[in-house]
């Protein structure tokens, strides 16, 4: 639709790449032992290809080599004997806030022009408390003050690598937008004087989207006819280039197919309205943020392709989660809509597998079902499930180890690896606290920077 | 010192009259810089080349005119001889970014936020007024805030300081810093270059855009673009003012505009680690000319400044940023980090070989300077590296690596001399030349 040279791939590309530049890996990973691994002898829940009650795992290079069978451990190859344990894929949380400088651009309504992937802090400890629960991918996302917030990132828990070395670059890169109380009273007048930002109403949601896209198509436009003209046989004398506006840039992008929404919503009828607004303007929805009345809409939902993210309780937490049930994602996921169950924490990120579970006694999943709104179903969303989300030859070796089913109770994480590295081991972590805790503080050394 | 005090801000009277007296007296005199000086039979650390143990220096109209040993310089007959016996000759030191000279209110807490408010509301009456005078943007001059005081200078040049930027300290785009001499209190004539940098930092503001850290970040390159497309649309309508309409005048772009073409620096103020990344990133996406500044967890991405090379100005504040792990431990770890960690950022950078100048910047005073220098080095940077990193490397970082320094004949004669080692506790700088004008000190407890 458009013809500009730069615009369309220039902002983020340009920073991406810079970024690339800079990969010098400042740290070490705790456990990382180069990409290979073998797990041998556990129950594997591959959760696209059924479940293997006993057999090994290898990893090799990063990449899962072999699932099933008894493999005889390659040399110098880490085992991990999984005997009586469970394997399945890293968790992955579709919706969260983790390891961020940052979450709202709140100042103003539509801010697409920030990045979270340029604010990522690799230190946030909330990436070692999602390893301890499995989870080795997260979707962490611009807040829900505005109605068009930043840009998100896709990043693995590679717990003490740079933050550079954490970007899924084959995630699809996603926009956040919200609708509903957060975007309204976020923008509410605070203290007497102060002034009130548009959007107030639920409408004015609505509008605001509507006029941003409207900019960003006279933007398009605006680019369009400067390129007609450059490119004519007899452009004018003094011909320039429309001014570069990176925010419009991004919604451009948007309505081009290169960024998918994720919406934030929480009542049926703005969704709806959200996905007529998104076919009026022309740009892909991805999914649907907490999306508590859900139920109510799933078969437009699983009609328009649109996943949701949800909670699997805190139903009725506020007002305007009233009419949310413990039944919503269940119901949604007979009915044909990918579903996750997400954290939005960074200490809810430890048990999604929990989470997953309550969608057993509440909507009446399987277990491999239920399975699926942490693992494949978070991938599918974040366009990724080709390259994890199951245990299939080929994807990446993103795994968990837990001691008992993870749709259990009683399941607790022990180990988990990212591309065949453990980043998380529950022994050893305890073996090393246990001894840090036993030694008396260490001397200072002269000069050493730790 | 008989120095005329030419200032054409300070001077209330018509502008005729002002041009008048421009015509009439000309440049600006330097009164005292004819002076020659022999300091004879000291200890000197010229930087560039070996140590002399006992050498004379020869200082002529404000440039260094001869370095060497005793014996084989000659004295000349028109210098006043200044003896050198139990002192030490050290290029002056330069601080390569600072807020020296320039009082304006810092909130409490600003810099050591990271993403945080910055600015809570000036109580005094005195300070919303300098706040409002001197706004934070790209058009804001370092020279026209200046106030240089003359026990501000006294102090810095105690502590061996001889050039400094000073840069305007608050907001996120905080305006054009100025290089100066501290050669005395008249700003005009103190200026070695105006402007000297544009100066960034990584804050954000509060209640209005950008309220975060993201929000800044997209800022900068926004404004950079704007800067850039202003740009051509000037160079433009210069070449065919004829049939182009006029392009609008925007003065916050015209001051970017040389930062955008890279004519001239622009200084990434660097709260944390991750800060310094983002700052090489963004320099190499926008094609700026970067420096890094304050930067006091650099040890951490010295694989990556090693591998993307920029002026490294590292800040002896040694606070722990608040993304630390330090500090999110807790008060007491907070501590330990600032007294054990953060002073050895030098040293690590030393070792590993990355190149830096160590810089003032959110130090308070000119004596907590001096003991931070002295920390660093105990902290195991060799006093050697100490020695280059305020002397000749911020000068090569400022674009003035030929003509400052170092003690070197025709280079400045900006010369400390200090009793003992002027890294050791308990050595005291007795006199110093800043372009060749004589300054003395006594010596402590007398």
């Amino acid at each position: 639709m458009s013809a500009r040279p730069h615009a369309s791939r220039a902002s983020r590309p340009a920073a991406l790449a810079a970024a690339a530049l800079l990969l010098a890996a400042a740290a070490v990973p705790l456990f990382a032992e180069g990409g290979d691994l073998l797990v041998r002898n556990g129950t594997l829940l591959t959760v696209t290809k059924g479940t293997i009650p006993r057999g090994d795992i290898l990893i090799l290079g990063g990449v899962i080599k072999q699932v099933g069978g008894t493999i005889a451990p390659p040399a110098g190859v880490r085992v991990v004997d999984a005997d009586g344990r469970y394997v399945l894929p890293g968790i992955i949380d579709s919706h969260t806030h983790i390891a961020l400088f940052g979450t709202n651009e709140g100042s103003e309504p539509v801010t697409p022009e920030v990045d979270m992937a340029e604010v990522i802090n690799a230190d946030d400890t909330a990436i070692l408390t999602a390893l301890s629960g499995g989870v080795t991918m997260a979707h962490t996302m611009h807040g829900s003050a505005n109605p068009i917030g930043g840009r998100n990132v896709t990043i693995k828990m590679k717990w003490g690598k740079p933050s550079e070395q954490l970007i899924v670059r084959e995630a699809t890169p996603t926009l956040k937008f919200a609708l509903g109380e957060n975007p309204k009273q976020s923008n509410r007048s605070i203290g007497f004087g102060s002034p009130a930002q548009y959007p107030a109403t639920r409408m004015g949601v609505n509008a605001i989207i509507r006029r941003a896209f409207l900019q960003a198509k006279a933007y398009m436009a605006d680019w369009d006819r400067y390129e007609a003209l450059r490119k004519s046989k007899t452009p004018p004398p003094g011909l320039l280039p429309p001014r570069r506006d990176v925010r419009l840039e991004v919604l451009a992008d948007t309505l081009r197919g290169k960024y998918v929404a994720r919406c934030h919503s929480y009542v049926a009828t703005e969704t709806l309205e959200f996905l007529a607004l998104a076919k009026e303007l022309g740009f892909k929805v991805a999914c649907f943020e907490h999306c508590w009345e859900g139920y109510k809409i799933a078969d437009d939902l699983a009609a328009a392709g649109v996943g949701i993210s949800v909670f699997a309780d805190s139903w009725a937490y506020k007002m305007e989660a009233a009419e949310g049930i413990a039944y919503n994602a269940g119901r949604c996921a007979k009915r044909g809509v990918v579903v996750s169950i997400n954290s939005d924490s960074g200490e809810r990120i430890r048990r999604l597998f929990n989470e997953a579970a309550k969608t057993m006694k509440y909507g009446g999943l399987t277990e491999d079902e239920a399975l699926r709104l942490v693992t494949i179903n978070p991938a599918i969303q974040l366009g990724v499930d080709k390259i994890v989300g199951s245990l299939e030859v080929g994807k990446q070796g993103d795994i968990a180890v837990f001691s008992a089913h993870p749709m259990s109770a009683y399941a607790r994480c022990d180990l988990t690896a990212i591309e065949g590295d453990v980043y998380f081991d529950r022994d050893q972590y305890l073996k090393e606290r246990e001894a840090a805790a036993a030694k008396p503080a260490p001397a200072k050394k002269d000069g050493g920077v730790s | 010192m008989t120095r005329t005090p030419f200032r054409f801000r300070s001077l209330a009277m018509p502008a005729v009259a002002v041009v008048a007296l421009l015509a009439a007296a000309g440049p600006p005199l330097r009164a005292d810089s004819g002076r020659v000086f022999a300091i004879r039979g000291c200890r000197v650390l010229p930087v560039l080349g070996a140590p002399i143990e006992k050498g004379t220096l020869v200082l002529r109209g404000g440039l260094i005119e001869a370095v060497g040993p005793a014996e084989k310089i000659v004295v000349p007959p028109d210098a006043e001889i200044i003896e050198g016996a139990g002192l030490t000759a050290y290029p002056g030191f330069i601080l390569a970014h600072s807020n020296i000279f320039i009082d304006l209110p810092r909130p409490e807490g600003e810099d050591r936020r990271f993403g945080g408010p910055p600015a809570a509301a000036p109580s005094a009456a005195g300070a919303a007024a300098a706040e409002d005078r001197f706004p934070p943007g790209p058009g804001l001059m370092a020279f026209d805030m200046l106030k240089p005081k003359k026990d501000t200078l006294e102090l810095w040049q105690k502590a061996g300081v001889v050039a400094a930027v000073v840069a305007p300290a608050r907001g996120y785009i905080q305006g054009q810093s100025v290089f100066l001499c501290l050669n005395g209190l008249d700003p005009a004539a103190m200026v070695i270059r105006n402007p000297a940098a544009l100066h960034l930092n990584y804050v954000n503001d509060r209640g209005k855009y950008p309220e975060s850290l993201m929000g800044t970040v997209a800022l900068f390159r926004q404004d950079i673009l704007d800067a850039s497309w202003y740009g051509a649309a000037q160079a433009q309508y210069a070449r065919t003012p004829l049939r182009m309409r006029r392009p609008a005048y925007a003065p916050a772009l015209e001051a970017l505009l040389p930062y955008a073409r890279r004519d001239r620096p622009v200084v990434i103020q660097c709260n944390n680690f991750e800060d310094v990344k983002r700052a090489l990133a963004f320099g190499a996406e926008m094609k700026l000319n970067v420096m890094i500044t304050g930067a006091n967890e650099a040890w951490r991405v010295a694989d990556v400044l090693k591998a993307h090379p920029a002026p490294l100005l590292v800040s002896l504040d040694f606070r722990a940023p608040n993304s630390s792990f330090a500090a999110a431990q807790g008060e007491a770890a907070r501590k330990k980090a600032e007294a054990e960690v953060y002073p050895a950022n030098a040293a690590a950078l030393a070792k590993a070989g990355v190149p830096f100048a160590l810089t003032s910047l959110n130090v308070p005073d000119a004596p907590t300077f001096t003991k931070a220098i002295r920390a660093a080095i105990k902290a195991g940077l060799p006093k050697d590296k100490a020695l280059e990193a305020l002397t000749l490397q911020p000068a090569r970082f400022l674009g003035v690596g030929d003509r400052m320094g170092a003690l070197q004949p025709g280079r400045a004669a900006d010369v400390v001399l200090s009793k003992g080692d002027i890294f050791d506790e308990g050595s005291t700088v007795l006199k110093v030349f800043a372009d060749g004008i004589l300054f003395e000190y006594e010596e402590k407890g007398r």
